[in-house]
């Protein structure tokens, strides 16, 4: 088999992992290594579907001896297989990099013969990248569940970033739909990752040379939808494993029925968005998982954003006066995240804000201006109970189609029609709208409509 | 009142503050010479390398070395009115210091702000947008055509990547070209068509990444508004992934492939 047709199977093998971040390390160029790594990661292409290629994302194998049910790769399916030898996969890398199709190696692999083989196959490939091809670029690798420390210890000291799969947010679904994995095998060597991460942070205030591990941190993965937990259940999960385990991102993968025979069909991709929508609330806008739900709803509301949801909940925190609240608070308002609330921080500091200067500043009101005021000023007022409404995508403003009668108008138009047979249509009987324009008296009803 | 012109360098609108300051000017505009009809009366003002480098340290001191960069970032895009837009601000900056990018109530602020993102944003992704071809030479040769006048970002950044590996950029939008010889690299004005012979394994790669390429997007999840609004379509006529022929005929659309919109 040729490396063409390798690729092709591996990496339409890989593709369902869905991280595919380059960020979290800056490492300056390095004599004698080819390419540096920055901190806040950069996208090389897109595909079709919308989502960014950065790295060579690959597995080294595909020759699974696991079966769990969610999985393109596992051992029951009727699919090609094919394993890439370590030279391979480096020379690869190698020439996509030379020629900036890629900003580093992303490389997993499926189960062969057992976790720690695994494992030695791919530290052999990461060791030949590095050590031989001098690649100073990005790599991202794949803890393999159940592989010894030792292993692991290895690839994390050759990557920028490792991570382990949760795979499923809950112990009984992983029962059921992945027999051969557990908790703990997943767990054991996450923990095992934060430690590594926080000593090596240590040793490298001691000693400058001290070697990096896993410097762009951890990050795992589960799928969504392919189990019954609720949203509550899986950003608890995620919130437990931001602070516990200290990881760098958690990704969610809405399920995609890629085995005929599975139970559950793919979940809307509005929660997948939500979920993510969640998590950004929970590292970047300073929110707990348990503020997000209550009992009655334990699930994401699919009409609203997260934020608004809670905002709606909890009226009693708005509205936020803009020139006076604390930048953590400004960060709660919905519509209004880390860049708009930077620059009315530093805005403010300089002279008065009104919502016009907002405007103009390009912090977005459509959904602000129901939750702030201006030195003390509210943008228009609304009561309360018409916000949420206001909110719900699309039902602030409709857009009318020039054939179609707008609901409630129909029976105002039949009446005009009998008062133009009557009068002359522009009489002085006309009265001006609230708009300043004239319209004929019958209108108006329709017009307030 | 009057209207200014110079060379169109940077250190040209350096000159041209410099002159605003010490000859009490107030400009109504700031052009390049270059793009000056016949109706117009301006003044030329000479560029003085001595002058551009007061003027420079006087904001990295004065004001701070950020904005410093920010104005040289904003003055690479190619908006009109981007010479008259940092006048105003370096001038408010040398009255209220560091705090200068802060005054977003103030209409010029914003400008430059959007001018530096705009400059700044396009350089981030040609970072990533890029295409080297590896020629028989051994010297990888790329083709961009950016709107901004990003080529020293872009070759500052490649310069930190590709540090043992010699490389030409050739801005064909802008008409200069960044060779870097594996030290340090200089821009070449009018460089005329490069001799971009390939090397023997640069088709095969070519196909590899572009097989690799096919074989990412998920089928059932396409979503090509959103490729179009993360990946332009006017950057695509330089990537390889966009231009290069398919062994099999697939139609674009099959695998988001647009390069026209």
């Amino acid at each position: 088999m040729d490396v063409m047709e390798k690729l092709t199977i591996l990496a339409d093998a890989a593709k369902y992992d869905v991280a595919c971040t380059s960020s979290g390390n800056n490492r300056g160029p390095q004599e004698g290594m080819l390419g540096h790594a920055v901190s806040c990661g950069i996208c090389h292409s897109f595909t079709a579907d919308g989502r960014c290629v950065s790295l060579l994302k690959l597995l080294q194998s595909n020759m699974c001896i696991y079966d769990c049910q969610y999985c393109h790769n596992r051992r029951s399916n009727d699919v090609q297989r094919a394993t890439f030898t370590p030279h391979e996969v480096a020379e690869l890398t190698m020439r996509f990099y030379q020629r900036n199709y890629i900003e580093g190696l992303f490389l997993s692999s499926a189960v062969v013969k057992n976790a720690d083989y695994t494992m030695e196959m791919i530290i052999e490939t990461l060791r030949l990248v590095r050590e031989e091809y001098r690649f100073g670029g990005y790599i991202h690798v794949k803890a393999i569940p159940g592989a010894d420390k030792a292993l692991i210890h290895r690839a994390g000291l050759l990557a920028d970033r490792i991570s382990v799969n949760i795979e499923l947010p809950s112990q009984a679904s992983l029962a059921k739909l992945a027999p051969e994995k557990t908790k703990e095998t997943i767990l054991t060597p996450m923990k095992y990752l934060k430690d590594g991460i926080i000593q090596s942070k240590n040793e490298l205030t001691l000693y400058r040379h001290a070697p990096k591990f896993a410097p762009a941190g951890q990050s795992t993965q589960m799928i969504v939808g392919a189990s019954p937990e609720s949203d509550s259940k899986i950003v608890t999960l995620a919130e437990g494993l931001y602070n516990k385990y200290k990881l760098k991102r958690v990704f969610y993968s809405a399920y995609i029925p890629v085995n005929p025979n599975m139970p559950m069909a793919s979940p809307p991709l509005t929660r997948e968005h939500r979920l993510y929508q969640a998590d950004w609330l929970l590292r970047v806008y300073g929110f707990s998982a348990g503020e997000l739900f209550s009992d009655a709803d334990e699930n994401l509301s699919l009409d609203v954003d997260p934020k608004c949801h809670w905002a709606l909940k909890n009226p009693q925190f708005f509205p936020v006066e803009i020139m006076t609240a604390d930048f953590k608070t400004l960060l709660r308002v919905p519509g209004i995240g880390r860049i708009s609330a930077e620059k009315i921080v530093a805005a403010r500091r300089v002279g008065k804000l009104d919502f016009n200067d907002l405007k103009k500043m390009r912090v977005v009101l459509k959904r602000a201006k129901y939750f702030l005021t201006c030195s003390g000023k509210v943008f228009e007022k609304y009561h309360q109970s018409t916000i949420a409404a206001r909110l719900k995508d699309g039902t602030d403003f409709q857009q009318l189609n020039l054939l179609e009668q707008p609901p409630g108008i129909g029976m105002e138009t039949q009446t005009a029609s009998m008062f133009v047979g009557d009068k002359a249509t522009f009489s002085s009987h006309d009265t001006a709208s609230s708009t300043g324009l004239i319209l004929p008296v019958s209108h108006q009803k329709g017009a307030a409509i | 009142m009057t209207a200014l012109v110079f060379d169109g360098s940077f250190d040209g609108f350096l000159s041209v503050v410099h002159a605003c300051y010490y000859e009490k000017l107030d400009p109504i505009s700031i052009q390049p010479a270059e793009i000056l009809t016949l109706m117009d009366e301006a003044r030329y003002i000479e560029t003085h390398q001595a002058n551009a480098a007061q003027v420079y340290a006087a904001i990295k001191n004065k004001i701070s070395p950020e904005v410093a960069y920010t104005v040289y970032v904003a003055s690479l895009s190619p908006e009109e009115d981007r010479y008259t837009a940092l006048l105003a601000y370096i001038r408010l900056g040398f009255k209220v210091g560091h705090m200068v990018g802060s005054h977003l109530q103030v209409e010029y602020v914003r400008r430059v702000r959007d001018l530096h993102r705009q400059a700044a944003g396009e350089a981030h992704l040609l970072f990533g947008f890029s295409r080297f071809v590896e020629t028989a030479s051994g010297v990888f040769y790329c083709q961009i055509t950016p709107r901004n006048n990003v080529l020293p970002l872009v070759a500052d950044h490649f310069t930190r990547r590709f540090m043992n590996q010699q490389w030409i950029i050739h801005d064909k939008a802008h008409n200069q070209a960044a060779v870097y010889d594996g030290k340090s690299y200089v821009i070449a004005q009018n460089p005329g068509d490069a001799d971009v012979t390939l090397a023997a394994h640069e088709e095969e790669t070519q196909d590899l990444w572009v097989a690799f390429w096919d074989a990412l997007s998920i089928e059932s999840r396409k979503n090509w508004k959103l490729q179009r609004q993360l990946l332009p379509i006017y950057f695509r006529k330089n990537m390889t992934e966009f231009t290069r022929q398919r062994p099999i005929k697939k139609p674009p659309g099959d695998i988001g492939r647009f390069i026209e919109g």
